[in-house]
């Protein structure tokens, strides 16, 4: 059974995704439980292969049986070992978090809904366990394709703002795919392994230059990297909480994971950092990709699309990190990648409970939250002081190796940024935290307005967020594990 | 904002083609595209699966992972468009124009109002035009036979130009031609609403199935030489059989596909009138 875990990680949701679609049209009831159950054994799957993983190295699965280049292998080591269970697990708890309001808010809709979720998360699963290049295309599409109908289904601007993305998601896609043909072209092989063995003769070669590039390009696009990033903050506000709360933490950084597979594993580090001589260039962009995201953030009035801008600085700073070329940075930026997940789901939760309850997310609406929703504002400091990065959240593990690998690389204006981000974060979260703390003011009279009796979430959305605050922690505290066990097997050797 | 983007898409594509100075030639019978896979393909279709089409065998066995998703997106077109477009209980139209058949006299009934149960009597759409009998009645002679050259071009898939997608179109196309050339009403009792959209999961699930089969069967997903125990073939044969069976799911999801986002965009997701 175990050596099948990455066929199942995938082919499992896919099903059920089938089942769940049926089942809408002959007994309503039974949507849930099978998506449950369905993203259960996926996580069940994917803490198998990672185990696995640990102990006896790399995983290879040859779908239909045929050996590479000829057919389709899957590709499991240690980096997408970690990221799928990251997925994985993201995918269930909010799925679980986010039933009642599906419920609220799609009375009759649920099961497409659900359907398109668990499509969703088998393209991102399909994206991360795949070592074939064009089957990652293929997944991209639907991953994409689902996103574009989930975000599509929120408040009123919500179909123009999709529209956007779907233009610039496409565009994106494209990038990658053109990408990829001019690999063929020069190579003639679609399997990760095989391109990279195939390419170190042909690293001079302009048609592998322009591959890179516009391969670069195209996940760039797809995650939202500063200069590209317009299509995200709008997109994932106006849609509805348990589509935002799924694609916010995934999608970006399911997106950085496909960048550094393709530093790491297609064109492998001694090309993207030696050979192209980029990466100052793009440790820049994410300067200033961190430094506007930040800002932006300051500028809005409205929780949930604050939270977006937070996500365009977030995303610098992974790219940075990846770019810095060196082995801390790389550290810090894969370590990210699981952080980044965890925090955004936590604070996407939050805000989906607050919209469950306030049915607003302006900064007007968070008014006496602390006194009304307890336990999800204290899930929200957690997420909060993550995003901050104060120890013992995980949030401050991954700057700290970030800021080393920049100090190692001599980039001190990558330094400067992140430190400014942490700093425009405080400002940002503790504005927030005086609005659901002090506010409504009482008038100076002396006449108290009652206060507010406690009107929590549903238990089903509030254990689910409080796991995840708990986890922020324990991924923190174990974040030595993380690094010394896995990130570090992650990076290949010659990364110093 | 227009000559900006004028000028990012002429850097763009003048990057593109400076790039493609590096590439083989055209045409080039030494490139790498053409001496290292396809010949493997070209070579041992025949060996390995028993398809003398070696681009169905290579869609369907070698990379039919791939295409299992390629299916998998058209399903998901499907119910994106249904998600976004399908309003359910919708209101009932301000006006519904009802047809005597015999006399031809329209009737045109306020909302509230009903008509009698009656076989004299036809619901027929706003934007109602005579039914021509030329239309009708070639439509209603042509659509058999695109059906049944559907069902050939999906069968046939192994030994020449077609397979599930191009089937599966064809025979979507003979439902929506029904759809334009009498009206949707008429379609939707040939196919109901629920059955497309029952139909277009299952034809995936037959892919995914077969797929998984195999993997309960003990090999690999996809690896249809494993049927040959329960159809009692050799491997060989089995992995034809099981592209076949494939190609059916294909053809059934394409199909209802097709038909599921013609409803859904012709009457504005509310099943009452279409074109």
């Amino acid at each position: 059974m175990s050596q099948q875990y990455p066929a199942i990680l995938v082919i499992v949701p896919l099903l059920s995704a089938f089942a769940i679609s049926i089942a809408g049209w002959v007994n309503k009831r039974l949507c849930f439980p099978i998506i449950v159950t369905a993203l259960s054994v996926v996580v069940y799957a994917s803490i198998g292969l990672l185990l696995t993983v640990l102990e006896k190295g790399v995983v290879i699965y040859h779908l239909g049986g045929w050996p590479p280049p000829v057919g389709i292998a899957y590709y499991v080591d240690h980096l997408n070992g970690l990221v799928l269970v990251v997925v994985a697990s993201v995918a269930l708890l909010n799925v679980i978090a986010a039933k009642k309001s599906i419920e609220q808010e799609f009375p009759d809709k649920a099961a497409p809904f659900y359907t398109l979720y668990i499509l969703m998360v088998t393209g991102l699963l399909g994206i991360v366990v795949t070592g074939d290049a064009f089957n990652l295309y293929v997944l991209l599409e639907i991953a994409a394709l689902t996103g574009y109908g989930l975000l599509a289904m929120g408040e009123e601007r919500a179909q123009l703002s999709s529209l956007n993305y779907l233009y610039m998601g496409t565009i994106g896609a494209c990038f990658y795919l053109l990408g990829v043909g001019y690999l063929y072209i020069v190579t003639g092989s679609l399997n990760m392994m095989d391109i990279a063995r195939l390419l170190p003769p042909l690293y001079q070669s302009k048609a592998v230059l322009a591959a890179f590039i516009i391969c670069m390009v195209g996940v760039w696009l797809k995650m939202a990297f500063f200069p590209l990033h317009s299509w995200l903050p709008n997109a994932y506000t106006h849609a509805t909480s348990a589509a935002s709360s799924l694609i916010a933490p995934l999608v970006t950084k399911v997106m950085v994971y496909v960048m550094i597979r393709l530093i790491l594993t297609i064109f492998t580090p001694e090309f993207a950092f030696a050979t192209m001589a980029l990466n100052n260039v793009v440790v820049w962009l994410a300067v200033i990709a961190i430094v506007m995201g930040a800002i932006l953030a300051l500028a809005e009035r409205n929780l949930k699309k604050m939270l977006t801008f937070i996500i365009v600085a977030e995303v610098g700073y992974m790219v940075g990190g990846a770019w810095l070329g060196n082995r801390a940075g790389m550290t810090g930026a894969i370590l990210h990648i699981v952080n980044d997940a965890l925090m955004t789901l936590c604070v996407f939760l939050v805000v989906g409970n607050i919209v469950y309850k306030v049915k607003g997310y302006a900064f007007e609406d968070l008014q006496g939250l602390f006194r009304k929703m307890p336990f999800t504002m204290g899930a929200f400091v957690v997420g909060a002081m993550s995003i901050i990065g104060v120890p013992p959240t995980c949030g401050f593990f991954s700057k700290w190796y970030l800021i080393l690998g920049a100090l190692q690389a001599g980039h001190y204006g990558f330094v400067a940024a992140l430190i400014f981000s942490s700093l425009v974060s405080v400002v940002l979260f503790f504005r927030i935290f005086e609005i659901c703390y002090y506010e409504p003011f009482s008038d100076h009279h002396g006449h108290d307005h009652p206060p507010e009796p406690m009107d929590e979430a549903p238990l089903l959305m509030v254990v689910p967020l409080l796991i995840v605050a708990v986890i922020l922690i324990l991924v923190g505290l174990y974040t030595g594990d993380i690094v010394n066990h896995i990130i570090k097997f992650a990076i290949p050797e010659g990364l110093v | 904002m227009k000559i900006i983007g004028l000028i990012i898409t002429i850097i763009t594509g003048a990057f593109l083609v400076y790039a493609a100075i590096d590439f083989p030639a055209w045409s080039d019978p030494n490139s790498p595209a053409s001496t290292y896979l396809s010949p493997y393909f070209i070579e041992n279709s025949m060996k390995d699966t028993s398809v003398p089409n070696y681009v169905t065998s290579l869609l369907a066995d070698y990379r039919g992972f791939d295409t299992m998703f390629e299916t998998t997106v058209i399903f998901t077109a499907g119910l994106v468009c249904f998600i976004l477009l399908r309003i359910s209980g919708g209101k009932e139209p301000e006006t519904s124009h009802y047809r005597h058949v015999l006399t031809g006299v329209t009737v045109t009934l306020k909302k509230g109002h009903k008509i009698p149960e009656s076989e004299d009597f036809e619901r027929i759409d706003d934007l109602w035009t005579p039914p021509d009998l030329i239309i009708k009645t070639s439509c209603r002679l042509m659509i058999p036979f695109i059906q049944l050259f559907g069902l050939y071009v999906i069968a046939h898939g192994h030994s020449s130009p077609g397979g599930g997608f191009q089937g599966g179109v064809i025979l979507g196309a003979s439902i929506i031609l029904l759809a334009i050339s009498h009206d949707l009403r008429t379609a939707l009792e040939k196919m109901r609403e629920k059955v497309v959209a029952i139909l277009c999961p299952i034809g995936v699930s037959i892919y995914a199935g077969t797929g998984t089969l195999c993997l309960l069967l003990g090999v690999n997903f996809l690896d249809y030489s494993a049927l040959a125990s329960v159809l009692h073939v050799d491997p060989i044969a089995a992995r034809s059989h099981g592209i076949f069976m494939v190609e059916i799911g294909v053809g059934i999801a394409v199909m209802t596909t097709m038909i599921w986002i013609y409803n859904n965009i012709s009457s504005a997701g509310k099943y009452n009138q279409g074109l």
